[in-house]
């Protein structure tokens, strides 16, 4: 399951991690977030983020 | 009085302002902002500002939302009272890279853009930066020797923030001042506070700049590797077969300079100031380094060292907060204010280092979210670390650090004297 980083702001999400404090499960893969959902350090959308490779 | 203004006048329950209740410019204002913002926030968070000509939004939940919302631009090229565009065969080269930058372009190039940028100012990237930069962060302060008192502006804060961006960019030390002259005219040349002619002045002042960048970048397209540095890894920039114009580059250099060199001088003597002056908020960062990252930001919450807001153009009429903003007005986004909405932050006025700090706009929201968001948490900590490991019983000379301003920059409630007792000769003396 693939990381994802927002190229606005740097964020990565973590599907393994998840995001608890915001209620977002660990386990929960990128693809299965909310259409509507937004990253939580800039609050861009869901389609500022692209795989990210470590 | 032309159509449109008389329909401005009359417009039906549209709140104004005007300088009595926000003078950016004022004294006291700079001094003391906060009973300034509270009234804003409280009784005006959006309202036109008559003697500005611009709205201004000034609640964090306003602010936020203009920031996440496109139809607000950041092109000035929308704005009612933009000069008309030049002809192509006029423009110069800080008219080229101003069209093709961050905040001209459509947002769909935006994305592309960032998309391209953002691996230069990566974490990553900026963790080599901290190599780059930390010897001449210890520079500066070698040169203070066993200071009793020294003055933060002159020292450090002026120093720092060019000196590490000409390093990101490649400019040799021997120009360094030379950049800095061309920071400030960068700047200048984009606010929308100054007249037509004071602009023009500094864009004229900026060209021999863009031209040494514009010489630079051919250089390294002409070598057979272009350099795994900030400027190499844009030239060789690639997102599936696009890549970076020479143009493009300049406005990546454009932007960095116009968020990250002159704004930084308030990030240090503001970081400074916000932690000598809560003494037990210092003691604790002595105790957990660990705070550092939230400190930083919290610090540049609470003393919120912006004067003029952020600009934004209308690209179409809007009904916002229950008021009409036509297509082409300009918006003052308030952020500055916002840090200190009692809504979002409770005692805004308190510096406490352990905040929780989600959702904050410190760094804007949005597309537009600063893109040097890590280099300014790289430049803040080194300089702290330094600072409290070699000063850690420092104190704000005669209680304020005959803390002085600059009252007339153009942008910031810009501190320009801030003195630091070192006490490093009493500590020396009691061990």
């Amino acid at each position: 399951v693939s990381k994802w980083i927002c190229v606005i702001c740097g964020f990565i999400y973590d599907p393994v991690l998840g995001l608890p404090d915001a209620g977002i499960a660990p386990g929960t893969a990128f693809e299965a977030l909310p259409e509507d959902w937004t990253c939580p350090e800039c609050g861009s959308p869901k389609s500022a983020f692209e795989v990210y490779e470590a | 009085m032309n159509d449109t203004a008389k329909n401005d006048t009359v417009s039906a329950g549209r709140i104004e302002i005007g300088g009595t209740i926000f003078n950016p410019y004022s004294k006291d204002f700079i001094r003391t902002p906060d009973p300034t913002w509270q009234t804003l926030i409280r009784d005006y968070p959006i309202a036109w500002h008559k003697d500005l000509q611009m709205w201004l939004v000034s609640s964090h939940e306003l602010c936020d939302k203009v920031l996440k919302d496109n139809r607000f631009s950041p092109n000035f090229r929308l704005w009612e009272l933009a000069p008309p565009p030049k002809a192509e065969a006029d423009k110069n080269d800080f008219d080229r890279a101003f069209e093709k930058g961050f905040f001209a372009v459509t947002p769909l190039e935006h994305l592309r853009l960032r998309k391209l940028t953002m691996p230069a100012f990566s974490k990553p990237v900026m963790g080599k930066i901290d190599a780059k930069i930390r010897d001449l962060v210890v520079d500066c302060f070698d040169a203070l020797g066993d200071a009793e008192e020294f003055d933060v502006y002159e020292t450090l804060a002026v120093k720092i923030p060019v000196r590490s961006i000409a390093r990101m960019v490649g400019v040799p030390t021997d120009r360094e001042d030379y950049f800095h002259e061309f920071a400030v005219n960068v700047i200048k040349s984009t606010r929308i506070n100054l007249s037509a002619k004071e602009r023009e002045v500094s864009v004229q002042a900026t060209l021999p700049g863009f031209r040494f960048f514009l010489d630079e970048i051919a250089k390294r397209r002409a070598a057979p590797h272009p350099g795994d540095d900030f400027l190499g890894s844009l030239v060789s920039a690639s997102v599936d077969g696009s890549s970076l114009d020479d143009y493009e580059i300049l406005s990546v250099v454009f932007a960095l300079i116009t968020a990250g060199s002159d704004t930084a001088t308030d990030l240090h003597t503001y970081l400074i100031h916000g932690l000598l002056s809560n003494r037990d908020q210092y003691e604790l960062l002595k105790q957990r380094p660990e705070l550092m990252e939230n400190a930083i930001i919290e610090c540049l919450r609470w003393g919120s060292f912006g004067k003029v807001p952020f600009f934004r153009f209308a690209a179409e009429d809007i009904e916002f907060a229950g008021q009409r903003i036509r297509k082409g007005q300009a918006i003052g986004v308030n952020i500055q204010a916002a840090w200190h909405d009692p809504a979002k932050w409770p005692e805004p006025m308190k510096l406490d280092i352990t905040r929780r700090l989600d959702g904050n706009i410190v760094f804007g929201a949005g597309a537009h979210f600063c893109i040097g968001t890590y280099l300014v948490r790289v430049q803040g900590s080194l300089m702290l670390l330094e600072f409290m490991r070699r000063y850690p019983d420092a104190e704000l000379a005669d209680g304020d650090g005959r803390i002085d301003y600059e009252w007339t920059h153009h942008n910031a409630r810009r501190i320009n004297r801030l003195v630091v007792k070192t006490n490093v000769a009493q500590a020396r003396k009691a061990a």
